[in-house]
């Protein structure tokens, strides 16, 4: 088969993406330039710097982002490490166990952190009882629950990888670096960790990417206190429906995600190089 | 169908093929757009299954009805869906953006009804009330500068995340009376609820939020719409300088001539006290009917937005305003959540 041939194959698929997905893409992005009256416009981009709290928003979202990508490194490469070291039957139980939540909504999972974190949720009962605090501890309706929320949500995307990355690693390098001397801690740092730098860069990028546009955990778990950039589009869209402002604000958000994107890639080259 | 009920059924649809005999036919069957929950099964069991019954004509509902949706329908040039819920500021934003069409109240006929309710541009059909409550138990207030006063009245609040609903409430607790609300100060009521801020807990979004929370014991107090709140025995309320408000149904732009004839058809059963008295059955809210009160049950009158005892004691929405100025509280709204 020649490579036309194999073309003309591809090209309802093609034809797909680009109809069904990135033509009314372009659109979207092309609404904030356009007035159906007056034609071309800045309009809704200088609306963005006269009234500056959307930029607020904004920045607030990728605090929290990073808040949230943070925790979940933190979290996620322990418990990566850890599973790698388990027996075949016990990984194969901590892998179901991580994958697991994938099955459930994302919703029910979300309101499940109510029942175990509200004011007369599991822990703050256990806590009392155990004497430790006397007024319930407020772990939701504010960043850290939102927090506690998205990492929870994000974590087998970080875990997965991560866990893939670590079991390839050759036992025999470790070994290796052992026998010439070198104390756990400098085979960690020096062997083990520049190898799964590459998968953990891509997982962490993955996980901020995915937090910046995160709707349903700030929605019920922030009680309306904790802005976030899809909340504030959800607003615009559906409710004033301002979609030119909307679709300013969109422009900037996907911006932002290739910045950190090309930021990411230039990294990467540098690493392999 | 038993055989009296089917005569009845030809009776009553003995009107209706006189109209189609006429130069007009209309559509058997439209759809409506609607704000769902209990209140949608309320427009099914008052006014579209007696429609169905007298004419023929099937009313298919969906839900919710946000104005993008609305915007949305038009902008793709649908012709679809004849019917739309729209809050009452909404109307008037929607009349702006030339989304909904005018009325023609002559061939709906309706009976006699409110006139704040016989809207140019959409049938004004369900009067709700937002109001303070709160869980059994706690100290009860008895208005809104007692709601707002925590000290007094210790425990979390959860309010509206909507500036339309918590700037009128907030200016009433610094004492302003209800008939002085409008135009709004609305520079005092953020400064208000900047004081007051620090004892909210959840801003809510879904109607069904505060009740849950309160029963959940992570609020105490909470300002929501009445409809969730009356009749359930975990929760006290009070209608003293709440709002009574109007939700309206409109016709959505560009809708075809035979589906608007079918559409006069149901505005006209919405206005029939005693169909507003079977929807009144399934939630707790009232139409416009002004013969409507003989028909509720008396023990319930204490329920319903629009009853003597409640009507007096609260102020109604003034749509006009929020029209004008809706936009700019907005963005101040924006930047006060982000200051919580």
């Amino acid at each position: 088969m020649n490579r036309s041939t194999g073309f003309a194959f591809i090209a309802p698929l093609l034809v797909l993406m680009v109809v069904a997905f990135n033509l009314p893409i372009i659109y979207m992005l092309g609404l904030a330039f356009w007035d159906k009256g007056r034609g071309f416009t800045l309009e809704h981009y200088e609306g963005l710097l006269e009234a500056p709290v959307y930029l607020r928003v904004l920045g607030n979202t990728l605090r929290i982002s990073l808040i949230a990508t943070i925790a979940n490194v933190a979290i996620g490469y322990p418990l990566a490490h850890w599973m790698r070291g388990l027996g075949r039957r016990a990984r194969l139980i901590a892998i179901a166990l991580v994958v697991l939540p994938f099955w459930v909504s994302i919703l029910v999972r979300t309101y499940a952190w109510i029942v175990v974190l509200g004011n007369g949720g599991l822990v703050n009962r256990s806590l009392q009882w155990l004497g430790l605090t006397d007024a319930p501890v407020q772990f939701l309706y504010n960043e850290l629950g939102v927090t506690i929320g998205m990492a929870n949500v994000l974590l087998p995307f970080l875990v997965l990888p991560l866990f893939a990355a670590m079991i390839r690693i050759d036992d025999r390098l470790l070994q290796a670096a052992a026998s010439l001397g070198a104390p756990p801690r400098t085979i960690f740092w020096k062997v083990y960790f520049p190898l799964t730098l590459p998968a953990l860069a891509a997982g962490t990028l993955l996980v901020f990417i995915l937090c910046l546009g995160f709707y349903v955990t700030p929605a019920v778990l922030g009680g309306g206190r904790v802005p976030m950039i899809s909340n504030l589009l959800d607003t615009l869209i559906n409710q004033i429906p301002r979609w030119e402002q909307a679709s300013a604000i969109s422009t900037i958000l996907l911006i932002v995600a290739l910045v950190i994107f090309a930021g990411y890639r230039r990294l990467d080259r540098k690493a392999s190089a | 169908m038993r055989r009296r009920t089917f005569v009845k059924a030809a009776a009553a649809s003995l009107p209706s093929f006189g109209i189609l005999s006429a130069a007009q036919a209309q559509s058997k069957e439209i759809r409506m757009i609607e704000s769902g929950g209990l209140s949608g099964d309320s427009i099914q069991v008052g006014y579209i299954d007696p429609l169905k019954a007298k004419t023929g004509i099937t009313v298919v509902r969906e839900s919710p009805s946000s104005l993008g949706k609305l915007r949305a329908l038009v902008e793709s040039g649908q012709g679809g869906t004849t019917l739309f819920e729209l809050g009452s500021g909404i109307v008037q934003q929607a009349k702006k953006l030339g989304l909904i069409e005018k009325l023609d109240w002559a061939a709906i006929n309706p009976a006699p009804m409110f006139p704040e309710a016989k809207n140019e541009y959409g049938f004004g059909y369900q009067y709700f009330s937002t109001i303070m409550a709160w869980r059994k138990g706690v100290k009860e207030p008895k208005n809104f500068i007692e709601f707002f006063d925590s000290k007094a009245f210790p425990g979390k609040r959860c309010l509206p995340d909507f500036p339309h609903y918590c700037l009128p409430f907030a200016l009433q607790s610094t004492g302003v009376p209800i008939d002085k609300l409008f135009p709004l100060d609305v520079d005092a009521a953020f400064k208000r609820l900047n004081e007051i801020k620090k004892d909210v807990a959840v801003w809510w979004k879904a109607g069904a939020q505060p009740p849950q929370l309160m029963k959940d014991n992570e609020v105490q107090y909470s300002i929501c719409w009445s409809g969730r709140v009356v009749g359930d025995p975990a929760f006290g309320l009070n209608f003293a300088g709440g709002k009574a408000d109007l939700s309206y149904i409109a016709v959505v732009k560009g809708s075809k001539p035979d589906d608007k004839l079918a559409a006069w058809k149901l505005y006209h059963e919405m206005s029939l006290a005693e169909n507003q008295a079977k929807a009144a059955q399934v939630i707790s809210y009232t139409g416009p009917s002004p013969d409507l009160d003989a028909l509720l049950p008396k023990d319930k009158l204490w329920q319903y937005p629009t009853s003597k005892q409640n009507k007096d004691v609260q102020y109604f929405e003034n749509a006009e305003w929020w029209a004008e100025n809706g936009e700019a509280v907005n963005k101040k709204w924006e930047a006060f959540k982000l200051s919580l």
